[in-house]
């Protein structure tokens, strides 16, 4: 679109990091039902997988030790949150849940820890999604 | 697998690898990022866990 003559700062080159690499809508979506896959989705292979490999390592050492996978309890408010963040991790929380019926043991003798486990890997998963999107728009390298 | 200690260790490699990778692209920043948060998650806990040793446990938690 350059054109000769003075050039508008609307028409100045766009930095590479600042250039969007893909559909923001996929990048996250993707980034959301998979760890990891967003980052693949925008050619960041390498990080993508060992992203897959951190997240699904703590949701598997969480369900090995039962911890709580979180869902709402009526009067306990705090379980809204702790489900929102358990469902950051994708697709495997809707697998657990409703495909294996995965339901935590609270008299495991793992239980607290299984649980912050499991949290975490919806947590990390999270910021992975608002990672895919700082690079899909060009914020991030 | 249910030792607390090496469920600490565990936890805050995972979450110190994980932070290292979204947040430095530079391998020398990794390190040092990655033992900044891993030895602070493990140094910490260890340290909290020195300063309530001198209060007692209390009876165990109700079974709910």
């Amino acid at each position: 679109m350059a054109e000769s003559g003075s050039t508008p700062a609307a028409a100045q080159p766009v930095p590479q990091a600042a250039r969007p690499r893909g559909n923001p809508v996929v990048a996250v979506l993707s980034a959301w039902l998979v760890p990891g896959l967003g980052h693949v989705y925008l050619k960041r292979h390498l990080r993508g997988l060992a992203f897959f490999v951190l997240v699904i390592a703590s949701l598997l050492i969480g369900c090995k030790l039962e911890g709580n996978l979180y869902k709402v309890v009526p009067g306990e408010p705090l379980t809204i949150l702790a489900t929102l963040g358990s469902m950051g991790m994708g697709f495997p929380y809707f697998l657990l849940r409703y495909g294996l019926h995965y339901e935590g043991n609270v008299m495991g003798a793992g239980y607290e820890y299984g649980t912050a486990f499991l949290l975490t890997a919806g947590l990390m998963n999270l910021l992975l999604v608002l990672d895919a999107w700082d690079i899909v728009r060009g914020k991030k390298e | 697998m249910l030792s607390h200690f090496l469920l600490m260790v565990v936890y805050a490699l995972i979450v110190s690898l994980f932070f290292t990778l979204l947040w430095r692209r530079e391998r020398k920043e990794q390190v040092k990022l990655f033992l900044q948060i891993f030895l602070g998650m493990v140094g910490g806990g260890l340290l909290v866990a020195w300063l309530m040793y001198p209060f007692p446990s209390g009876p165990p938690a109700p079974i709910p």
